[in-house]
């Protein structure tokens, strides 16, 4: 153990956890990190390419290294940073990337051959044989390297998603954040507070400093507890704004379960997008690192993680207590560490100081004007190489702590493309022009990370954002703090001809940037491709700048000059769980049900979706063993009897007005003034460019009242080209439009037998062929009183109606047929028998209505009216467009039980099957229990002349072709006697 | 009188209803909607004594409420007439102007509170309102869980969720949710 006094943890919640199946102890306070630590293992994990054995390089969510698997089962999460997995009792956590124990990795062998894996090495090796890569390199190398593995198993828990407003986000909880959220808090105004650590504080928590005299934790908990009894102000720990969207827009994520065993009742994440009308960024700033020789063993870490575990969670990391410890660094932050670790009682080896004539803020060694120039110890650190004044000497010590200057977390500040500046006199990029409009960085984020500067540059920021909100701030008085002294000179690494690792997690040393340099992939977006400097969990938040430096170096630029790569969301990783953030399975989308839906449930009715409806497929009964079984006979007993379907997903627009007369012309290609009230006209939209767009019906009730129907797929699309026509096109007439769609529960009656069915449940209305004949319409009562539409068409091509009521009796009314009509045969029917008896008459359909049809192609060309103006009416008619002579045709095919699948292409018997001879498509088909053949339709080269001819459809993905017949598109009565009897 | 029986549109023969914690939920299946959209050039009439309202707001009087849909469009209610012809009613009260029947085109859920605080807290789960612009007699047409709703403030404790019928369902499963997740 190597637990010092203190600390923020509480010793008197003892929690266990077990690491690579290992049982250890830890407290309440602690992360794994910190805890695995306390316990003396300092070896977490091995690295991602090299395998080589590492540690903890921070305490924080920027670490590189200490990534491992949390929970177990379905559970496991994969590359989770232990420096912020929140110990719970029972957690369990394993290391990843290596293959038999972590201390023995076999993999190991890679770093021997690491002089083969250096930067390019993939996209060199891996050139040819082209086939190989998918079979074999890839699978190889990701099995060798990556990190952790997904359990494959379906993610047992559940995830959210909520909004927020407010007056004023605070990002971050620490010294700026906290000023800026408790004056904004006391100005009244509505503040978010949200911060990624489980406790408000920030590094306030982690450092010495008093606070008027007291500990830091003491005035953060006044603090605290202040915000907490507002009710304006919105607390929210274990919360990370990872990034900022338009329109003043943060997405945060809030881990709500991750710290318990099982979310159990609890969501585990919450996503929330928050809108702000202004933000303070307070992100505080995270410490770079001096590669030097061998600078990744475990016990080698950033000399501000250092001072964070010895004073928030009282741990060294070091293999067993009492072994001694050394700062390397390049300003006074080192000395910062060396004075706490001191006041903490650890043995100080001493601080190893870049600069020349550096001098002790306290009692320990110092050696100026020198550099750590290697270091020993296999599965962690024992000794380290101190290079000074040309004197090479060894140091048996058990931790390193390497403090080579602060960069503010600048990233949300830069995303939207904002452009970090350069500070010379910081030596680190700061938040710079053109970033989120709105958002202020304050604190270490900006620059200013002294304890002091922090606390009054968050009153000051918030104090700027209230004033552009037109909220008077109050003046709050600020505790009394110190800056430490942050003199440091610009020394980034420590030049040697060993691997000195600059970015941890994806192995890329000096040397690396060195051979990039030489290849010429020297601007940073090629430098970060090429080299994978920055990529994956951390995006390089320890290393980006220190590798911008030695590029600088390298092409004697300036750092400035040399740049920053982009900055983009998100800031930590999230979870694609909580971006989904709402219901998997069947909830995983809105359904439409139709007021049969319960009905035809009942019934065992297949359903299918159809766009976000559920319609019924087919209604199998017993001793059917294949759809087709279903569809024949229901099919059958439509064109022998009287079949039902629910039809109330096609789309209804109520049309009102003195004008709905003009407007319906207009909208229509065809003719739609001359209908007459108590009739129905069948019409057909073209799309501005003259192509056919949506058919249905249009239906009179009144003078001044149609109703017009659409496709089911285009139901929401017509309804809002009309409103656009209604507003945009034509404002000047009088017309009032709203969708019925859902309002009335709509059922085809269809078959010979669909007039007697329905005379027995009208109330006294005479349904004859001369009261009330093809294509009529009328509202009426059935069963007794209830109020109901009927319409005399028909999809079939059989005698037909459809009966629309309000859509809380569609239930009812299918039930009350059903019975009416058990002595006629009546029959359900779904959507493949609708699809069935279409093709058998002919009738078009979205396969055919796809976008790149026209009315000419259609049949339909003479529809286009002449005599008015209409949308589409005049592109309708373009050269490109008329010329079209493709035309619907029926096809048969010459062998009755094979199918000419949809999609098929046609082409001349005995020609070429190329583009240039191309004649057409196959657009529906299926098998027509009527003519005991497989039918289809299809557009064909001057298809109407055709008639009788054989063609070929190809279908060459599948590799098959046939020989069809052409025919009329119309298989079932084309006279349409029936429809009319 | 049709001797046919309604369903619910959650497809039960009673109406849902259902608490979680603080909220208490209600499928309102007597709630009768009709829209009233005026002519060109027409004033707006006062149907039940309504007085028409605003952009973005609701009035009642009495059994009857009114909802802004739309410029010069407005959604009618009367509570506990859904089985009769509202349509026709409010027609009567409205001469001259488009009354379309909406009854069954729409679902509403009622959703209850002793105070105010956990409405706000379900709707920042569920819409991207700001609760403090949606105080009572405010209304707003929204998404939610991929469906288009409108949503009414109709006092501090009360809200309602006016949805496309055919996705009774699914709201109904977001709303629930939502409010269960809120019990603790």
């Amino acid at each position: 153990m190597t637990r010092l006094t203190g600390g923020l943890i509480d010793r008197t919640r003892p929690l266990h956890f077990t690491f690579n199946g290992t049982g250890y102890k830890g407290f309440e306070g602690d992360t794994l990190a910190s805890a695995l630590l306390a316990n003396g293992v300092r070896l977490m994990g091995r690295s991602f390419k090299y395998h080589r054995p590492r540690g903890v390089l921070a305490a924080g969510s920027e670490e590189p290294n200490a990534l491992v698997s949390l929970r177990d089962g379905a559970r496991a999460e994969p590359n989770t940073r232990a420096t912020v997995a929140e110990l719970y009792d029972g957690l369990s956590a394993r290391s990843q990337n290596h293959v038999g124990p972590l201390h023995r990795d076999l993999l190991a062998l890679n770093d021997l051959l690491s002089p083969f894996f250096a930067a390019g090495f993939y996209y060199k090796t891996f050139m040819w044989p082209k086939a190989f890569w998918e079979k074999l390199y890839e699978p190889a190398i990701r099995k060798a390297a990556g990190l952790g593995e997904l359990s494959m198993l379906p993610d047992p828990d559940a995830y959210d998603r909520g909004f927020l407003q407010c007056d004023l986000l605070v990002i971050g909880g620490g010294a700026a954040g906290l000023v800026a959220a408790l004056t904004a808090g006391r100005a009244g105004a509505q503040v978010v507070l949200a911060d990624e650590d489980f406790r408000l504080g920030g590094r306030l928590l982690m450092e010495s400093d008093l606070l008027d005299g007291a500990p830091a934790s003491d005035w953060v908990e006044s603090v605290r507890a202040e915000l907490a009894s507002l009710s304006n102000v919105r607390i929210m720990t274990r919360t990370t704004v990872f990034g900022v969207f338009d329109h003043g827009i943060y997405g945060a994520v809030e881990r709500v379960a991750d710290h318990l065993p099982v979310p159990g009742d609890k969501v585990r994440q919450t996503l929330w997008r928050i809108t702000a009308k202004r933000a303070v960024l307070a992100a505080g700033a995270t410490e770079r690192h001096i590669p030097f020789a061998d600078n990744d063993r475990p016990g080698i870490l950033l000399a501000g993680a250092l001072r964070a575990y010895a004073n928030r969670w009282a741990t060294l990391p070091v293999a067993k207590a009492g072994d001694a410890v050394a700062i390397f660094t390049n300003g006074d932050d080192g000395h910062r560490t060396a004075r706490d670790l001191l006041a903490k009682g650890a043995k100080l080896l001493g601080v190893i100081d870049s600069r020349a004539g550096a001098r002790a803020l306290g009692d320990y060694r110092v050696f100026s004007g020198a550099q750590v120039t290697g270091s020993k110890g296999r599965l962690g650190l024992t000794q380290i190489e101190i290079t000074e004044g040309g004197k090479v000497s060894w140091h048996e010590v058990g931790a390193l702590g390497v403090a080579g200057g602060w960069n503010p977390n600048l990233h949300l500040a830069s995303h939207h493309r904002g452009r970090p500046e350069w500070d010379a006199s910081l030596l680190a990029f700061v938040p710079g022009q053109g970033g989120p409009q709105g958002l202020i960085p304050a604190g270490a984020a900006a620059g200013k990370g002294g304890t002091a500067q922090a606390l009054a540059d968050g009153a000051r920021a918030a104090q700027a954002a209230l004033a552009e909100l037109a909220l008077t701030a109050p003046q709050i008085a600020l505790p009394e703090a110190l800056d430490a002294p942050a003199a440091q000179e610009a020394f980034w690494h420590v030049p040697g001809k060993k691997r000195a690792w600059v970015d941890f997690q994806n192995d890329v040393t000096v040397k690396d940037i060195k051979l990039a340099h030489q290849e010429n992939m020297r601007p940073v977006e090629h430098l970060k491709r090429w080299t994978t400097l920055g990529m994956a969990t951390d995006q390089g938040k320890t290393s980006n700048v220190s590798a911008l430096a030695v590029m600088a170096e390298l092409t004697g630029n300036s750092i400035p000059e040399t740049g920053t790569t982009i900055f983009r969301p998100p800031y930590t990783p999230v979870s694609l769980g909580v971006l989904g953030g709402g219901d998997s399975g069947p909830h995983f989308r809105p359904h439409r049900l139709t007021p049969t839906h319960g009905w035809a449930e009942a019934q065992g009715a297949e359903f299918v979706e159809v766009g976000p409806w559920m319609r019924a497929q087919y209604f199998p009964q017993k001793g059917e063993t294949h759809w087709r079984q279903s569809v024949d006979r229901e099919v059958l007993a439509v064109r022998a009897g009287v079949g039902l379907c629910d039809v109330t997903t096609l789309g209804k627009v109520d049309v009102q007005g003195a004008d709905a007369r003009e407007f319906l012309n207009r909208l229509y290609a065809n003719m739609m003034g001359t209908l007459k009230v108590g009739m129905v006209r069948y019409g057909l939209m073209l799309r501005e460019d003259g192509h056919a767009y949506d058919d249905g019906t249009c239906a009179r009730l009144a003078e001044d009242h149609y109703v017009v129907t659409t496709t089911t797929a285009n139901a929401g699309l017509v309804f809002q080209r009309m409103e656009f026509a209604r507003q945009c096109l034509w404002p000047e007439l009088d017309v009032q439009l709203i969708s019925t769609t859902d309002a009335w529960a709509q059922i085809a009656v269809a078959g010979p037998k669909s007039r007697e069915l329905l005379g027995r449940i009208v109330d006294d209305f005479d349904l004859s062929n001369e009261a009330f004949p093809f294509m009529a319409c009328a509202p009426l009562t059935i069963c007794g009183g209830l109020r109901a539409r009927l319409f005399r068409i028909s999809f079939s091509g059989e005698l037909a109606y459809e009966i629309a009521v309000p859509a809380r009796y569609g239930h009812a009314l299918m039930e009350r047929l059903m019975k009416q009509g058990a002595d006629l045969g009546v029959t359900p029917y779904g959507t493949e028998t609708l699809g069935v008896l279409r093709i058998e008459k002919g009738h078009a359909a979205g396969a055919e209505l796809n976008g790149q049809t026209t009315a000419q192609m259609l049949g339909l060309g003479r529809m286009v009216s002449a005599k008015k103006d209409s949308i589409g009416a005049v592109m309708s008619r373009r050269e490109g467009l008329a010329a079209d002579r493709r035309r619907l045709v029926g096809l048969k095919s010459v062998t009755p039980q094979e199918q000419v699948a949809a999609g098929s292409h046609l082409f001349t018997e005995g020609a070429a099957q190329t583009m240039q001879t191309d004649q057409g498509w196959v657009t529906s088909s299926c098998w027509s229990p009527h003519l005991k053949s497989y039918i289809a339709l299809a557009y064909l080269e001057d298809g109407d002349s055709r008639q009788g001819e054989i063609v070929i459809a190809a279908n060459p993905l599948e590799g098959r072709e046939l020989r069809a017949e052409v025919v009329s598109a119309h298989f079932v009565d084309p006279e349409g006697g029936r429809l009319r009897d | 009188m049709t001797d046919l029986f309604p369903v619910t549109a959650l497809g039960d023969s009673a109406p849902r209803n259902a608490r979680f914690g603080a909220l208490t939920l209600s499928e309102n299946a007597g709630l009768a909607l009709a829209s009233l959209a005026l002519r060109k050039g027409q004033a707006a009439p006062a149907p039940f004594g309504l007085a028409l309202p605003e952009v973005a707001r609701a009035v009642t009087s009495g059994p009857h409420g009114a909802f802004w849909t739309g410029r010069g469009q407005w959604m009618i209610e009367a509570e506990g007439l859904a089985e009769t012809d509202f349509a026709a009613a409010l027609q009567g009260q409205a001469p001259g102007c488009a009354v379309t029947e909406q009854t069954d085109g729409w679902v509403a859920f009622e959703i209850a509170s002793d105070t105010g605080a956990p409405l706000e807290a379900l709707l920042a789960r569920l819409v991207n309102i700001d609760p403090r612009t949606l105080g009572p007699g405010c209304c707003v047409r929204t998404g939610l869980e991929h469906m288009s709703v409108f949503v009414l403030r109709r006092s501090e404790t009360r809200l309602a969720v006016i949805g496309m019928r055919s996705l009774a369902g699914s709201l109904w499963h977001a709303l629930s949710q939502a409010a269960r997740r809120l019990e603790d």
